[in-house]
């Protein structure tokens, strides 16, 4: 969660754009000045991944939701090139499906994206940052799993209400599939977990983007920017 | 009366107008013995209300009329798993404290609550819940029992899915005394059923005599055994395309990015919604209620 110095902060990192004539860079990945310690230090430099513009809602949503799919398909496509050496019949089956759903997702919203795909500029696509994971161990991999699952169902469903009906429509037809994906690996991960997280309301979870870029940060090189992504 | 020259009229073009449709029959019926009776300048009014609820799309106009609909397919999937729990000729496989049991009972208990909000959101608005559900041979064993179950959840998730984009993005009620965004509980409860198809196609694959070879997704149109209505398109086709259906946006996803993939992989990648229309013929063809 972002506390009132981070907000500081960020408002800092915009206003020296304005000074540096960087603004253009809207949806890309920019350089901005920032000192650690909010000191203006030319000296040193932080990165900032920006996904979200002014320009419209519904493609902000689009890139957000790109994103959560760019990090699922690396996620599987690590894990298939080099799986676990204790992984159980038939898991190796399950990971492949669960990599190729996720790459179809993200090539499908790329291409609706279009020239708006938030690293349309980028000379190489970004790359996540999977350190904080055990990925050589078949519970490793199947928590990994779970939990980047569950952001996908939590933020589809927190996400619904910014998009207009066309997008709206095509962001469904994913989040189910995110949500079979997610009960499938809760039930590898503990046998009998896989309705754990619905709870007696008989909902599932619905994330805001913010909560959902804090959950993703770890995996992400650089800080993600909140500007222009809905705080509710 | 004009009115059984049209239903004959009916049933040269669509011979299975009243089989498809028994329960409207006694409607029906009680419609003629009431225009024999009525003026006739009222009649037509008459038929034409009980034809637009036999045979033609039926409209959901607002908001209480889409969580209506959502209510009646919670009741029946409440009452489905809730005959299934008391039902002697599952009781061998849904033993106390196994894990089946376990996962039919929390599902229950979900519809329970979905039932419980809807009920809540409507307040006085909401219908009652119809005096019965028959769901035939549904419950003769165990593998049939999971077989209805399967297709009760994928009918359920194309629904919600279906409504999506008819509910007001912007209508925050409050229920149970919280405030809450119309458009977000549903896509709460559709991902919650989307889960439970999950799990009941993964309990068909667990079976012991030989499970059903699937994932908890939806190969192609592939139904293993459910109506094939339930993976077919709705009405109309192009705007509720079939499971199978390859191609999103007018992109046809088997060759994307660089890469090719197997029309299962795609198919399995989407789900797809249904109209509400094409939902409730559905359930009429195995349940009578």
């Amino acid at each position: 969660m972002h506390d009132n110095s981070f907000l500081a902060r960020t408002l800092h990192r915009r206003s020296f754009f304005r000074v540096a004539g960087a603004g253009a860079a809207a949806s890309a990945l920019v350089l901005a000045g920032c000192a650690k310690d909010d000191t203006p230090n030319p000296g040193t430099f932080t990165q900032q991944l920006v996904i979200a513009t002014k320009d419209s809602l519904d493609n902000n949503i689009l890139n957000y939701a790109y994103l959560l799919e760019q990090l699922e398909a690396a996620f599987y496509d690590k894990v298939v090139a080099t799986p676990p050496a204790d992984l159980l019949p038939g898991e190796l089956a399950y990971l492949t499906d669960l990599r190729d759903h996720e790459l179809i997702h993200r090539e499908y919203l790329k291409y609706a994206l279009g020239t708006n795909v938030y690293d349309n500029s980028f000379v190489t696509p970004l790359t996540f940052d999977f350190s904080s994971l055990t990925l050589t161990t078949r519970a490793g991999v199947w928590a990994a799993a779970q939990l980047l699952e569950n952001i996908g169902v939590a933020a589809y469903n927190g996400a619904g209400k910014h998009l207009t009906a066309p997008f709206l429509k095509l962001l469904g037809k994913i989040a189910s599939v995110e949500a079979r994906h997610a009960t499938l690996v809760q039930e590898l991960v503990q046998p009998g977990s896989w309705a754990t997280g619905i709870g007696t309301t008989g909902l599932d979870a619905a994330k805001t983007p913010l909560e959902v870029v804090a959950l993703i940060q770890p995996f992400i090189p650089v800080p993600i920017s909140t500007d222009f992504l809905p705080t509710t | 009366m004009n009115l059984f020259q049209i239903i004959s009229e009916i049933e040269k073009v669509d011979p299975e107008i009243m089989d498809r449709l028994t329960h409207r029959r006694s409607a029906l019926s009680a419609l003629g013995d009431i225009t024999r009776k009525m003026a006739l300048a009222a009649a037509p009014i008459a038929i034409g209300s009980a034809f637009n609820k036999a045979v033609g799309q039926q409209t959901l106009a607002n908001a209480n009329d889409i969580l209506n609909y959502a209510l009646l397919l919670e009741y029946l999937e409440e009452d489905f798993y809730a005959q299934a729990l008391a039902a002697p000729t599952l009781a061998a496989n849904l033993t106390t404290g196994s894990a089946a049991r376990g996962a039919i009972q929390t599902i229950k208990n979900h519809e329970t609550a979905h039932v419980n909000l809807l009920k809540a959101a409507l307040g006085t608005s909401a219908n009652p819940r119809p005096a019965s559900f028959n769901f035939g041979t549904a419950f003769s064993n165990y593998p049939t029992f999971l077989t209805f179950a399967q297709a009760f959840e994928d009918t359920g998730v194309r629904a919600y899915k279906g409504q999506a984009t008819n509910i007001p993005r912007t209508l925050n009620p409050t229920v149970g005394g919280n405030v809450v965004n119309l458009l977000t509980v549903a896509l709460q409860i559709h991902s919650v059923e989307a889960r439970h198809a999950s799990h009941i196609r993964y309990m068909r694959r667990a079976t012991a005599a030989g499970g059903i070879q699937q994932f908890g997704w939806i190969t192609n149109a592939e139904g293993n055994g459910a109506p094939a209505p339930v993976y077919a398109a709705g009405n109309p086709a192009a705007t509720f395309p079939a499971e199978g259906n390859l191609s999103q946006g007018g992109l046809t996803l088997t060759s994307v990015g660089g890469n090719t993939y197997t029309a299962a992989e795609v198919s399995e990648a989407f789900d797809e919604g249904l109209d509400n229309t094409t939902v409730v013929n559905i359930a009429r063809s195995v349940v009578t209620f």
